[in-house]
């Protein structure tokens, strides 16, 4: 660096200051907007959202039928963009017009629902019908106000590898393992004889059984008037999960770390609980294993695993012109054509009556028809009721399940020990 | 700096008669103003950006506070801070914290040194091995994170293999995150490997300004390369190892993005299946973010606050003087 | 036996023990850099191959090219955003902080200690809640989505204050200046004659690494710059990150490709910064 004289300082100072005013300028500003209001009407719409909806393909036949909307898409990251959302509602601006909600937050942000549009009374009330009860229910906040419109759910079924069911002298055809297991004990019996026979783990993950129980009991964490009920439903699951560790079946894996993705390649297990935006995953890590897989129903009928919605954050700039696009794209035409372009399953029941859905033929996983099987297991779910406190009281327990199956916790006090911690997130609650 | 570069001092102790009452004010404005101009960027862009943000986070600390409960506001007072005391997450991310801390920063910072004067050395290639050494610090998050969880995996991770290699856990093998030990060494390790090059970096710019007379003039027999360093090198550059020592000391005390990390299920940010590997920081995430509590939250990053300031403090006690005060 | 201590390391030549220390600490530090290559090099199936693959795939420009052409992350826009608010960061930073460590190292004033710890506790101050606090601050100004958003709060920082104070502490020799002013020099005429000279290496070293610092800066850009089209490497490496899954050989592709320009960087830069830092000594 060589001397720099005053000649010198001046020029990095202007320099400086130059690139300051530019950077400043250059910015499109979020608010104090006046890009949204060239010409009459004229509305941009920013949608927040992760991964692949389908939208592109419905953003451009949207504008084409309403040319004074623009849609700007932003995909980010899972957990950013809810943390995002979280940020921008506490400060008040800066919100999209649109943000997609997955079911893990959707509890979360319920709470917050005064931050919401209410689609109820945005003339949402007709939508009611249309969806799965339990959808319906999980963005319905605790005075009644509707702020998400439900796009696609998870369904639940059991993915299983053929190949090693046929090592194991187990049925390989789909509808025979469907019967094998129509009760969670039979489902771990089955288990044992698979273990026994060749010696390798059978199922993923503890904790991956217990949601799906915990799910299909009538009461969950909470009852409705937010106490801590952990004696009904979650005991059972709590059971289940632990019974299946006892009976060593479980690989002990975590889903989608890369030491799962590994346990693919290694046969380290032969049945996993699925729900339909995993089948991708098991392609893109396993491609070498097409045609080895296969679905069957999952335990107890019923189950989801994930989900989206669409919400509208109240403090955005463009709420009702926010609102039409979300109601056209939970229409039946819409939702079809997400499920056929990114296979998303629609949460709208009368859907699964479509052909598309109902005759969809998985290639990868033995063509099996993925749309009929999640379908129904979506269907066949009950609703429960979630407390606000849900999510923190399941990681809970999970860690629980988690140190049993690290061998840091014995069986035995394993209930104990669930009952002790899910208490103190209740209470946590109160102070 | 050599000697002979210092001029005799002047004779004559005031400074030359200065004409006019202009100059006479210049002079003053330099001497007695002027200093305040050269620090004044800072504090004013501290003033505009840092400052409500410590309000803000001074007042929520004070309030009931949770995203999930709207309900529940109004002043909190001392509260959130007493339940502090008896929660034992927090004492236990305190613990995890510390042993964490202690583990990365004595050996990151020694090693630092050593690894500082051996590219304080007439070398071949000598930008390629400062290139390398930093290679990690120039490395986003994201990526070394998923390299290091691979690394310590179970059933498959290098970590493992090399264990094996040794004849350890042939049997079953370790699981890195089970326990508080081996996942403070993992976490430790990600962390060491990322911090030891910056700081090599740092000392090997003050070692090179050490004037090679000094080395000339304390002539100390037989001594070899590693008395050389911690006798006479270190001492030298004082002040930068007290700057290192009080930075690792705020940054490890602030450790968040590896055990954020090194968590299977990242997003829950428990530090673990028992929080054995929690720390504050990520204590603070789960509180505010997580369990949307955020009275509670701000009351306990004030905690952290105070906790930095006593173990800064004490730290550079410690360090001033092992080091001799200059 | 040769006796180290009379002749300053800076001469001495590497013994083979330094070049295995030295070998050592780099396998070390690149190694996890490498696996990042060859990941990125990889299809999907590589992450998860045991035996770890350490050899890289071919698949590198078929990566590069998804992650460029990837919609709404804007990614060649990021690099070139993230290297504007990363230069004009260091530069502010060299500057002002390379001043204010003067005044607080060589300059006598009132309050001058205290005022030091003030900075150094800047440092300590919690930041949980500070994306938030500092975001309703900018959106008072009206900055909010703006690249000036992003580079505004770290023109100055507290690091660089105190790292040019401690160094111009230890470097500086106090009788120099005190004879620069008995030939009556003003205060600048010693920061541009004695301090600047001095403090060549530590300018490197604060410049390289508040560039570094700057560009790899994720929490903040995220919050100001989520879904605008002019992201920085940082966002738009989350962004990568998109879906219900990570695809890795995407992300670390692009992990990669943002780490190039501050490799590129620190080579072009690398034969200045050995040059600064031996003319530094030379001069004594």
């Amino acid at each position: 660096m060589e001397r720099l004289g005053r000649r010198g300082f001046l020029t990095v100072a202007a320099a400086l200051a130059a690139t300051l005013v530019v950077s400043g300028c250059s910015g499109e500003k979020l608010e104090g907007d006046s890009s949204n209001n060239k010409g009459a009407g004229a509305v941009t719409l920013k949608v927040n959202f992760w991964g692949d909806m389908g939208l592109d393909q419905l953003k451009a036949k949207y504008e084409a039928a309403h040319p004074n909307v623009k849609i700007v898409l932003n995909s980010g990251e899972y957990n950013a963009q809810h943390e995002d959302l979280q940020k921008k509602l506490i400060a008040g601006s800066g919100v999209p017009d649109i943000s997609a909600v997955d079911e893990g937050f959707i509890i979360q942000f319920r709470s917050q629902a005064d931050k919401f549009v209410n689609y109820l009374d945005k003339g949402g009330a007709e939508f009611e019908s249309r969806y799965l009860p339990w959808k319906w229910k999980q963005s319905l906040s605790t005075d009644g106000k509707q702020i998400g419109l439900g796009t696609d759910v998870g369904g639940l079924a059991i993915a299983y590898r053929t190949d090693l069911f046929q090592k194991a002298g187990l049925p390989t055809d789909r509808e025979a393992v469907s019967k094998l297991w129509t009760t969670w004990d039979d489902f771990i019996n089955v288990g044992k004889r698979y273990t026994e026979k060749t010696g390798k783990k059978f199922v993923d993950s503890g904790t991956n059984m217990f949601n799906p129980v915990l799910a299909q009991q009538p009461a969950g964490f909470y009852n409705e008037q937010e106490q801590l009920t952990m004696d009904g439903g979650p005991k059972v699951a709590f059971d289940t999960s632990i019974k299946a560790i006892q009976a060593g079946i479980s690989a002990n894996l975590v889903s989608f770390q890369p030491g799962w993705d590994q346990g693919f390649k290694k046969d380290q297990f032969a049945v996993l609980p699925c729900p339909a935006w995993m089948l991708g995953h098991i392609q893109k890590t396993a491609p070498d294993q097409k045609g080895k897989w296969d679905i069957a129903t999952v335990p107890g009928g019923g189950g989801n695993w994930g989900g989206s919605f669409w919400t509208v954050p109240a403090a955005g700039k463009n709420v009702d012109a926010a609102v039409d696009f979300v109601k056209w794209l939970v229409q039946p035409e819409q939702q079809i054509e997400v499920f056929k372009t990114v296979g998303n399953l629609p949460s709208q029941p009368a859907l699964y009556k479509d052909p598309a859905v109902l005759n969809f033929k998985h290639e990868f996983m033995n063509n099996a028809p993925t749309g009929q099987i999640f379908a129904s297991t979506a269907e066949n779910l009950k609703p429960q009721f979630l407390g606000k406190k849900n999510g923190p009281t399941r990681v809970a327990v999970e860690n629980v399940i988690t140190r049993v199956q690290q061998g840091k916790l014995k069986p035995e006090d394993a209930w104990a020990e669930a009952v002790k911690e899910a208490e103190k997130v209740a209470k946590s609650a109160q102070n | 700096m050599s000697l002979t570069q210092i001029r005799p001092v002047a004779q004559h102790q005031s400074p030359p008669p200065t004409p006019g009452r202009a100059k006479l004010w210049l002079h003053r404005f330099d001497n007695k103003t002027i200093p305040y101009v050269l620090i004044s960027p800072f504090f004013i862009l501290f003033a505009v950006f840092g400052i409500f943000p410590i309000i803000f986070n001074g007042v929520v600390a004070a309030r009931n506070w949770r995203l999930d409960d709207p309900d529940r506001t109004g002043w909190a007072g001392a509260g959130n801070f007493t339940r502090l005391l008896q929660d034992e997450d927090f004492w236990n991310a305190l613990g995890n914290t510390f042993g964490i801390f202690i583990l990365s920063s004595v050996p990151q910072l020694l090693m630092a040194l050593i690894l500082a004067s051996l590219l304080n050395r007439k070398l071949r290639a000598t930008t390629w091995w400062r290139i390398g050494v930093l290679l990690p610090y120039l490395t986003p998050v994201v990526a070394s994170t998923l390299v290091f969880s691979v690394f310590f995996n179970r059933d498959s991770g290098m970590a493992n293999w090399f264990l094996s290699l040794v004849g350890f856990g042939q049997e079953t093998p370790l699981d890195w995150r089970a326990e508080k030990w081996s996942s403070w060494i993992a976490i430790a390790t990600m962390v060491n490997w990322k911090w030891i090059g910056y700081n090599a970096l740092l000392y090997l710019s003050a070692m090179q300004t050490i004037p090679k007379d000094v080395y000339e003039a304390a002539a100390v027999d037989g001594a070899g390369p590693w008395r050389q360093l911690w006798q006479i090198t270190v001492p030298m550059i004082q002040p930068v190892v007290v700057f290192t020592v009080i930075l690792s000391t705020i940054g490890g005390l602030q450790l968040f993005n590896e055990p954020m990390m090194f968590d299977e299920n990242p997003q829950s940010a428990s530090g673990g299946s028992d929080h054995q590997f929690q720390t504050i920081a990520q204590l603070i995430y789960k509180v505010g973010w997580k369990d949307l509590d955020m009275g509670y939250a701000a009351a306990m990053s004030w905690a952290l606050f105070l906790i930095i300031l006593i173990v800064a403090g004490v730290n550079t006690l410690l360090t001033k003087r092992i080091g001799g005060d200059r | 036996m040769t006796t180290f201590a009379n002749r300053a390391p800076q001469d001495t030549p590497g013994s083979w023990k330094t070049y295995l220390g030295l070998t050592i600490a780099l396998l070390v530090a690149a190694f996890p850099v490498y696996w990042m290559f060859v990941i990125a090099t990889s299809t999907d199936a590589a992450v998860s191959q045991i035996p770890p693959s350490v050899i890289p795939g071919g698949e590198f420009l078929n990566n590069a090219r998804e992650v460029f052409t990837l919609q709404q992350v804007y990614f060649a826009a990021s690099l070139i955003n993230s290297f504007i608010v990363a230069s004009v960061t260091t530069a502010a930073t060299l500057f002002f902080c390379s001043l204010a460590g003067f005044a607080f190292a060589k300059l006598r004033f009132r309050g001058r200690n205290a005022l030091m710890v003030v900075v150094i506790l800047t440092l300590t101050v919690p930041t949980q809640l500070g994306v938030v606090a500092l975001y309703i601050v900018m959106g008072k100004l009206q900055w909010n989505g703006t690249l000036l958003a992003v580079i505004a709060p770290g023109l100055v920082s507290a690091f660089g204050v105190f790292y040019m104070r401690q160094f111009i502490a230890h470097a500086v020799p106090d009788e120099l200046v005190e004879s620069a002013r008995i030939d009556g020099a003003n205060t600048m005429r010693v920061y541009r004659s004695i301090i600047l000279p001095a403090i060549r290496p530590a300018l490197a070293v604060l410049g390289l690494l508040t560039f570094v610092m700057a560009w790899n800066e994720f929490q903040w850009p995220l919050i100001q710059l989520n879904g605008t089209e002019f992201p920085t490497s940082m966002v738009a490496l989350s962004d990568l990150a998109s879906g219900n899954y990570v695809i890795y050989r995407r992300v670390l592709a692009g992990a990669f490709l943002a780490t190039v320009p501050l490799i590129v960087l620190l080579l072009a830069g690398g034969r200045q910064l050995v040059r600064g830092i031996m003319e530094g000594a030379v001069k004594s």
